[in-house]
């Protein structure tokens, strides 16, 4: 029993970094007041070109590189956003097909390959696990230290709630909502990178496979701050390793609660919370409104 | 007409920039010269292979690929038309992909498991599936209405919820299909024959009444905005919910209504996706329709006939998207131009903007 709990704690190590860095990237990006329905996208974005790069140089390079390829996704969702007021639900889905097009078209087209990429070396394993799983310790603390504790921090909740207000008082809104989606991005190709460069060693061709919307439920269900978005990403990476766990160690539990109700639980959970606080929803109030500076 | 032009012309010109700059990516990893065999090829996969057709003038060359297209399109017209009925009064349905699913799996199980005389098994097929992606809709609509919850939030779970009821349990599960000597294995029971949709040009194509159904879709959800009453009041509500609601309009009973009505659509692409061509719930549905509604949504300018419009260009490039394996690139390309297209409809103030500048430069000249 006390060596299933090991296990099973274990594999939450290593499931949950990806759904963390993106979930808290999530949320700066919506606290700041810019939706982000991205997220899966920018992950595959990450994923792909980490392990690209990593051909071609050591493997936290190409960590590095995937996550300003997600920086870069998320630069085209900003500048339609914020600079051009597009509507942030659009451009977020639109990225989401074209990343989920574009990397199945480059797997083809560069490697030959509909399925994945050659494999590289996978990242170092420090005390057995990735230094990533490790990282997705002191992100969701940094996160939440600078947007509670800092001064930027609190022009960024101020941009997600009132920008006219923020204006008021000098701050530029759109070169804060940039950079605040510009982390997003940067977050969540991390989390892809995590995927191919720590997960497995390579790319696949399904990469994220739901991950980035898990994030969003994930963001959603912490309500909005980076502590409880990491927290609800760690719980529902826990859901999912105690099914597959549970698949292969207790099989006959899952006739009674079939596997696929477990996969279920966590947006369903989300939808229940969501339900149930209604419209005290601790969603910023100006969420998904493009910035008009003629407005007070 | 020329209004009617005005307002499409964004629209083709994402389309024509989105065909270049794949063209563009094609030619940069295979070479030019590939790249254009492969969209010659996609494009008579597309909407018929004329060439082929002068040559010998066998029928199958134009009209497989025809049927093919208008297979694909059937799909996403109603999709298409499920997200745009519901922005018609502000919302956003990202859940096209869940209603469909529930929809598709609801008309794999009457039609495999009730027995009923031909056109009446059809229609109650279809008919409960419709039921079952209105039903699927409903919840997010009551929890926007009455608990303020964004449907975009709530939708998205739900289609992920659909997945793991339906992919991860159901079909591996309670309704698989219990292995008889038949080799397919995976998926629910083969649909009686009595429930699948007629297919419209016997063996030279899977075109099937689903296409036809489409049409009437469209051209009825149209006459329904335009024309009547209630479709103004849907107007009036996406427009601006606050006037609606001192003009006297019931803004909770539209939403929950055109909710309801964009779930119908998306269950019926469910049902007719198992019905005409799958003829059962198969392991995985594949291609996310769902979420290709979106971009048919936004691409056709959230217009019923502009929908249609859009589904029968893309349905087409899917259709030729097959062929273009022969040359190095994955049958999901037509993907690609699509995702791309939609993304530049989403930067429709950049083209005003540029259009307007040249309109400005013609001015000057004239």
């Amino acid at each position: 029993m006390l060596e299933l709990v090991a296990a099973l704690f274990s594999s939450v190590l290593d499931a949950a970094p990806p759904l963390v860095f993106a979930a808290v990237g999530a949320t700066l990006s919506e606290r700041a007041g810019v939706v982000n329905v991205g997220v899966e996208g920018m992950m595959r974005a990450g994923a792909f070109v980490a392990a690209v790069a990593a051909l071609a140089m050591p493997t936290p390079l190409g960590v590095l590189v995937g996550m300003a390829a997600g920086a870069a996704v998320a630069f085209v969702h900003a500048w339609l956003c914020i600079r051009w007021r597009s509507d942030q639900v659009v451009s977020g889905m639109a990225l989401n097909l074209v990343m989920l097009a574009a990397g199945t078209f480059l797997l083809e087209a560069v490697f030959d390959s509909p399925n994945a990429t050659p494999s590289i070396a996978q990242l170092p394993k420090w005390l057995g696990h990735s230094p990533l799983t490790w990282l997705a310790f002191v992100v969701p603390v940094v996160a939440h230290v600078a947007v509670t504790r800092t001064a930027w921090g609190l022009r960024l909740r101020a941009v997600g709630e009132k920008p006219q207000a923020v204006a008021v008082m000098g701050v530029r809104v759109s070169r804060l909502r940039f950079s605040a989606v510009l982390l997003s991005g940067a977050l969540a190709g991390l989390g892809g990178a995590a995927l191919s460069t720590a997960t497995l060693d390579r790319f696949e061709h399904h990469m994220p496979s739901g991950l980035g919307f898990m994030a969003v439920a994930a963001m959603v269900f912490g309500r909005w701050t980076p502590l409880g978005a990491a927290g609800a990403a760690t719980f529902f990476a826990f859901g999912k390793a105690l099914s597959i766990g549970l698949a292969s160690s207790a099989p006959a539990l899952l006739t009674v609660v079939p596997q696929g109700a477990l996969l279920a639980l966590p947006y369903a959970l989300t939808l229940v919370v969501l339900a149930v606080s209604g419209k005290k929803s601790a969603a910023p109030a100006a969420l998904g409104q493009p910035y008009d500076p003629e407005l007070r | 007409m020329r209004e009617a032009l005005r307002r499409a012309l964004p629209s083709v010109l994402a389309i024509v920039a989105s065909l270049a700059a794949c063209f563009v990516a094609v030619g940069l990893t295979r070479g030019f010269g590939t790249a254009v065999d492969a969209f010659a090829a996609m494009l008579w996969g597309a909407f018929g292979d004329w060439p082929r057709f002068f040559d010998d003038g066998g029928s199958g060359a134009v009209l497989r690929p025809l049927g093919e297209a208008g297979t694909k399109a059937a799909l996403l017209t109603f999709t298409g038309l499920s997200v745009a009925v519901a922005f018609r009064v502000g919302l956003f349905n990202i859940g096209a992909q869940g209603q469909l699913m529930v929809g598709a799996v609801v008309a794999a199980v009457v039609g495999a498991q009730v027995e009923l005389p031909g056109v009446l098994h059809v229609a109650v097929c279809l008919g409960t599936a419709a039921a079952a992606g209105a039903l699927y809709a409903l919840g997010p609509a009551l929890l926007k209405r009455h608990r303020g919850v964004h449907e975009v939030i709530s939708t998205i779970m739900l289609n992920w919820v659909a997945v793991s009821l339906v992919e991860n349990w159901l079909v591996v599960g309670p309704l698989r299909a219990s292995a008889s000597g038949d080799n397919s294995i995976s998926g629910t029971a083969q649909v009686h024959p009595s429930a699948e949709l007629p297919r419209l040009l016997g063996d030279t194509s899977r075109l099937n009444l689903g296409f036809v159904l489409a049409l009437v879709a469209a051209a009825v959800t149209w006459w329904f905005l335009a024309r009547l009453k209630r479709g103004y009041e849907w107007r009036a509500v996406g427009l601006n919910p606050e006037a609606a609601r001192a003009a006297g309009i019931d803004v909770g009973r539209s939403v929950v209504h055109a909710m309801c009505l964009a779930g119908a659509f998306a269950g019926l692409a469910g049902a007719v996706l198992v019905l005409g061509t799958e003829l059962k719930y198969p392991a995985t549905l594949g291609a996310p329709y769902g979420f290709d509604g979106i971009a048919m949504a936004l691409i056709g300018g959230g217009h019923p006939l502009g929908v249609l419009g859009s589904a029968l260009f893309f349905g087409g490039l899917r259709a030729g998207g097959t062929r273009m394996q022969l040359f190095g690139v994955h049958k999901s390309f037509p993907e690609l131009i699509q995702g791309l297209a939609l993304l530049l409809v989403a930067a429709r103030y950049v083209w005003d903007r540029l259009l307007a500048r040249l309109a400005k430069k013609e001015a000057a000249r004239a």
